[in-house]
């Protein structure tokens, strides 16, 4: 499929997603929708990955580029932050790796946790 | 007029001035071979500083921005494909994915709670704070709901993501996670969608379970929030 049209039907399930949360008053954000919506379409087969391969390589290869807006946008909240902008830093930088190990530590203990029952249940199997 | 100003009406000055400030931080990124000269923060500060020299606002340069953040949401969406692709291990892996996004959501809506204690911050700024591992649409609303104030937040958001996609190299090592589906989730709890482009380097399956987490732990913290509105 030509890129443009490829772009076309990534856009137009975006702006699907957006007229979902817009119709349903959704608290839920349309990007979000939208990943559900394609995911979707993905699973029932209406999309196949090679007919939107390469818009999805521009967008995920250029992912960075476009938060640089939104991060530029801190300019204008120098006055607020300016007065609390080492803790504001440091409890980003501290929640964050809290989060990290929080979610890597559970995964692994779920995942031990579930091993050990199938190894119970195999061994039990085989009594 | 002068050209500064004649320069600067078209929104092409925004859309050319981010792209450039991102090659110059790739550039850079490639020279100084240290993984605190990310492109994204290189380009941020670079931007910055480069309209407060020129005195042009952020509105003027936002005229363009906005429609470079036009493209987050479907880059957003676009992460379906790579959930797509890894479906045989989600499905393998559903349990130990859906307990680790949300006892992951937990610790960071808590930690920052407790850490805003610490610090004697205000209510505003606490609530500014809350939403901000998730990714930037669902930040937004929460932080919205909270009473936080929503520039703030994308601050926050931003920071987050460049600790992330910056440091989980860092994070894996540390804390020895030697399972791709951890890690992968871990990045993306703790920091959306950002954190889930050094993901995509990392690793297929880091990267899909990253943007796997980017939903999970997205509307795991939208429901938390009920409870602390």
């Amino acid at each position: 499929m030509k890129h443009l049209v490829q772009a076309a039907v990534v856009f137009l399930i975006c702006l699907m997603g957006e007229a979902l949360v817009g119709i349903f008053s959704l608290s839920f954000p349309s990007s979000v929708i939208s990943m559900i919506l394609l995911f979707l379409f993905l699973i029932f087969g209406l999309i196949k990955q090679h007919h939107i391969h390469g818009i999805i390589q521009f967008l995920q290869q250029n992912m960075a580029v476009f938060f640089i807006p939104s991060g530029v946008a801190i300019m204008e909240n120098f006055d607020y932050l300016k007065n609390s902008l080492l803790p504001f830093l440091l409890i980003c930088v501290i929640s964050t790796i809290i989060t990290f190990a929080a979610t890597a530590y559970t995964v692994r203990f779920v995942t031990a946790v579930q091993q050990k029952q199938q190894n119970k249940r195999k061994g039990g199997e085989a009594q | 007029m002068n050209v500064i100003q004649v320069l600067t009406s078209s929104p092409l000055f925004g859309v050319c001035l981010t792209i450039l400030a991102y090659e110059v931080g790739c550039i850079l990124n490639r020279k100084l071979k240290t993984p605190v000269a990310n492109p994204l923060l290189i380009a941020v500060v670079l931007i910055i500083v480069l309209l407060k020299l020129l005195g042009v606002s952020f509105d003027t340069y936002n005229q363009g921005g906005s429609i470079i953040t036009l493209f987050l949401a479907p880059a957003t969406a676009s992460l379906a494909v790579n959930i797509y692709a890894q479906l045989e291990q989600l499905k393998k892996r559903l349990l130990p994915v859906l307990a680790g996004a949300l006892v992951g959501s937990v610790c960071s809506v808590g930690s920052i709670l407790l850490l805003s204690h610490l610090f004697g911050l205000d209510e505003s700024l606490t609530a500014s704070l809350i939403p901000k591992s998730v990714t930037t649409p669902i930040a937004m609303s929460v932080s919205q709901q909270l009473g936080g104030i929503v520039p703030v937040t994308v601050a926050a958001v931003v920071v987050t993501g460049i600790v992330g996609a910056v440091f989980a190299p860092t994070f894996i090592r540390l804390f020895r996670v030697k399972d791709p589906v951890a890690a992968g989730l871990a990045i993306g709890v703790s920091s959306h969608a950002l954190g889930t482009t050094k993901a995509l380097e990392i690793g297929e399956v880091e990267g899909a379970m990253s943007g796997i987490a980017i939903g999970i732990a997205g509307l795991i913290t939208v429901i938390l929030a009920q409870f602390l509105a």
